[in-house]
């Protein structure tokens, strides 16, 4: 019987050997701390004490905890609506509003645009503690506020208002929805504005030769084109958002924002590791959640916006 | 002659003290030197109000006099203070503690509330210091034994005392006068219970409906822990129960103090937003500059107001402190009132611990081998700091009580106190530097008759329990207050809402006790 001598095929390797330094990236900085998170969520982890914890495996102890406080502690209920209210409306904020101006931005020109682009990155370019200080004094309850001394000195109203503790829940959540979606429009603008970009002119100039008005070529043309660019900041921001704090964060330190109505979950995990009595197996147990819902939501919207078709060959028929 | 045989009498002490724990430093120095070791670091954090900063400084003037002891018998070694934090939060310098200790990187002497001993202790993080308390006997014989009491956790010893305090009610003496409020023996009629929370806001609406002040009560921000939890005191309510080991929620009282943030915020009487005043910009420069009749405060508010400038002097529109004289003439202090008639009024304090690393001194050579000698050394350090001149100077600086006999006499010395006025002390020239603005606004007379004038609310203290549950229950009731005081929740909610949230959260159920009624009427001791 003829051996048969397998040959090296450098081609299986080349696909690995790119992908390697991300897949390295990725199960170090984003699978093994899921697997730390969950395999704590099993112990009576506290107050970091990790050399006498971490060995200790008490089960389901800390999402038995969990449930209870979900069915019994009022806060924590707020925190589930807060988190369904904040994701859903600033993720809208975020992808609607980095259209929006991402569409402005084409029609505008470059002169325009690139201002514009430059104002609406300032949030992101701002240390978060400075951007959100910015917000505190805005929304600030008393007279110092500017939103406030503004509306004293037009005669709107006779008497400050704390818009983050006033209101509930409406209030809080309009700050911090306000606080976070601008941070996260300019992530959509610098984006779809990329994608716009580079659509060739000639279905534009085509467009335009067709008598199409600018509504159309916005409707036929430029978001269809698009389509896959909007998919992924949908996504991004929505798993971006569901695991974000640092701004609330802030805004509940300094008591802008009624604390209930303005914690999200990924703020309650913090809370729970953080403050108190520092119950890192229970905080890891919430987290552990928080990944699941993530990872769920995650796979959801790519499934919903066709994620398979991106993926998939190109029929070839365009 | 009295005043002869009193000095006579400290000087004994403080040189029998001194050879007790002389030759244990000598003793601990020479094992160290045998070993070959020449120098030892250490690191020091601690916290408090601006003018607390002994409880770092007591740690750098112990290393100087150990090294001083060590150098006059030949020992080949020094002791170097490598860091010294001092921070005003203490709170998040417990949080930045606990984080740090099991790294390993924490200071080596952390001074804080003795409340944090509990979760610190059960943790394994702070050194247990009873066999060293036990051999050097005498010298811990000079502490009040309130003071070591509270030091103690289960069955271990966990820090030495490093100050206490009252939480006065100050009142403006100016405002108190434009409305008719007679202070003469104000004092004494909150101490029989004749003047509770209830003539507190008759008078507060008074002052506020006349147009004398703007605010009728201030009190803390931020946290109910501990000032706020002087109004479950005042209406007879209880903490911790020690029999159980178990926090305690009596709803009766806990009730009425909500009722009174409720109705002081909603009659316009005290802010509904202070939880979320900046203590140096809001709650300081609104007490000072009169804004308020009454205030809940600490001992140390009486030297802070004199060395921050807090106050915006309307002749010149500059900000500086207060003198002596001033905040004498403006405040009037007595106990925290009995919250009704028939109950007492209260106080509460919370020592401030010098608590010792578990691992301190890890960063020295040869530590695992001579691990319990470094035990021993920063025993003998913050023992040194212990020493009754720091712990005065700490007391009239800072406006905080002392915590032992020796250093009550010498605030009492007049002579020391001008030595102390003019820098002539042995004290290290760095510490020297860090005190002397601090001192020359703070030595005077009237500080020291202030801190002699309260130290009788020290009979009506309580203190906070010392439970590693104490600071999520803490957190339930700062956050309510908030709520409360806002407007979002009634009282009667706000007791529902704490209930539930004991409830929801299985460990802190197993931790607290709720009780319906506070402890009756007549039950109450001295009325």
């Amino acid at each position: 019987m003829p051996r048969v001598v397998k040959k090296f095929d450098s081609r299986m390797i080349e696909p690995w050997a790119f992908v390697a330094p991300a897949l390295i990236i990725v199960l170090i900085f984003y699978f093994l701390p899921m697997i730390l998170t969950i395999y704590t969520s099993f112990t009576p982890l506290r107050n970091w004490n990790i050399s006498r914890y971490a060995h200790q495996i008490v089960g389901w102890r800390n999402y038995q905890r969990l449930l209870h406080a979900i069915l019994n502690d009022p806060s924590v209920r707020a925190v589930f609506l807060t988190t369904f209210v904040f994701v859903s409306v600033t993720l809208t904020v975020n992808v609607l509003g980095g259209l929006l101006l991402a569409l402005l931005n084409f029609f505008l020109g470059k002169k325009s645009s690139s201002l514009i682009n430059t104002i609406w990155l300032l949030p992101r370019m701002a240390p978060i503690a400075v951007y959100a200080l910015v917000w505190y004094y805005f929304f600030h309850g008393s007279k110092m506020g500017t939103l406030n001394s503004l509306l004293l000195k037009i005669g709107v109203i006779s008497q400050p208002i704390s818009f983050g503790q006033e209101f509930l829940p409406l209030g809080p959540w309009s700050v911090i929805v306000f606080v976070n979606g601008l941070v996260g429009v300019s992530f959509g603008l610098i984006v779809l504005s990329s994608a716009i970009n580079s659509i060739p002119s000639e279905y534009l100039i085509a467009a335009r030769v067709d008598g199409a008005t600018d509504w159309q070529i916005c409707r036929r043309v430029l978001i269809p084109q698009i389509k896959w660019h909007l998919m992924y900041v949908t996504t991004w921001q929505l798993l971006s958002l569901l695991t974000s704090y640092a701004h609330t964060y802030l805004l509940v330190s300094w008591k802008l924002v009624n604390k209930t109505y303005a914690s999200p979950w990924a703020l309650y995990v913090y809370d729970l590791a953080f403050t108190g009595v520092f119950d890192q197996g229970l905080a890891a147990a919430a987290g552990t959640v928080l990944v699941i819902v993530g990872g769920f939501l995650g796979w959801f919207t790519l499934k919903i916006l066709g994620f398979d078709k991106l993926m998939g060959q190109p029929r070839g028929d365009l | 002659m009295l005043r002869v045989l009193v000095l006579l009498a400290l000087l004994m002490s403080v040189v029998i003290l001194a050879a007790t724990l002389q030759d244990g430093i000598i003793s601990v120095g020479q094992t160290l030197a045998r070993n070959g070791v020449t120098e030892v670091r250490y690191s020091v954090w601690a916290s408090g109000d601006p003018n607390s900063v002994i409880r770092v400084q007591g740690i750098v003037e112990a290393a100087r006099r150990i090294n001083k002891i060590w150098a006059e018998k030949g020992v080949n070694l020094k002791i170097t203070v490598r860091e010294t934090r001092y921070e005003l939060d203490f709170t998040q310098m417990y949080q930045e503690f606990l984080s740090k200790q099991p790294l390993g990187t924490a200071g080596d002497f952390l001074v804080n509330s003795y409340v944090y001993i509990a979760s610190l202790a059960e943790e394994g993080y702070l050194l247990d210091v009873s066999k060293y308390v036990a051999k050097y006997k005498e010298f811990t014989e000079d502490f009040y034994s309130s003071m070591l009491n509270a030091a103690k956790y289960k069955k271990g010893i966990y820090g030495l005392p490093q100050d206490t305090e009252a939480r006065p009610l100050f009142i403006r003496k100016d405002i108190a006068k434009k409305i008719g409020f007679d202070l003469t023996d104000l004092d004494k009629k909150v101490a029989q219970g004749v003047f509770t929370w209830q003539d507190v806001y008759n008078w507060s609406k008074e002052s506020v409906s006349k147009g004398a002040s703007e605010w009728g009560l201030i009190h803390r921000r931020g946290s109910a822990h501990p000032d706020l939890m002087q109004f479950i005191l005042a209406f007879s309510g209880t903490l911790y129960d020690p029999v159980d080991d178990k926090l305690v929620l009596n709803k009766e009282a806990v009730l009425k103090w909500l009722n009174i943030e409720w109705t002081f915020a909603r009659e316009k009487l005290l802010p509904s937003d202070i939880m979320a005043w900046d203590w140096a910009k809001q709650v300081h420069p609104a007490i000072v500059s009169g804004k308020t009749l009454f205030d809940i405060g600490g001992t140390w508010y009486w030297t802070e107001w004199q060395t921050k400038s807090y106050y915006t002097d309307p002749k010149t529109g500059q900000a500086r402190g207060l003198t002596p004289e001033e905040v004498e003439q403006w405040f009037y202090y007595t106990l925290f009132p009995a919250g009704e008639p028939g109950r007492s009024p209260v106080t509460l304090s919370q020592p401030f611990m010098w608590m010792i690393n578990s691992k301190a001194g890890s960063q020295n050579p040869k530590y695992s081998v001579l691990k319990e000698t470094y035990d021993e050394l920063a025993f003998l350090i913050a023992a040194k700091a212990c020493d009754p001149d720091i712990n005065a100077i700490h007391s009239i600086i800072s406006a905080h009580l002392p915590v032992g006999k020796s250093p009550a006499a010498l605030l009492a010395d007049k002579k020391w106190l001008d030595d102390l006025y003019e820098m002539k002390i042995d004290l290290d020239e760095s510490v020297k530097k860090v005190l002397t603005d601090i001192v020359k606004a703070t030595v005077h007379p009237i500080n020291a008759k202030f801190l002699t004038d309260v130290a009788y609310m020290l009979e009506y203290t309580n203190f906070p329990p010392m439970h590693p549950m104490y600071p999520k229950l803490a957190a339930i009731f700062a956050e309510v207050v908030d709520y409360v005081l806002r407007g979002q929740m009634a009282p009667d909610k706000a007791l529902d809402y704490i209930i539930s949230k004991i409830n929801a959260d299985l460990d802190l159920k197993e931790s607290v006790k709720i009780v319906e009624k506070a402890l009756p009427s007549s039950s109450c001791p001295a009325l």
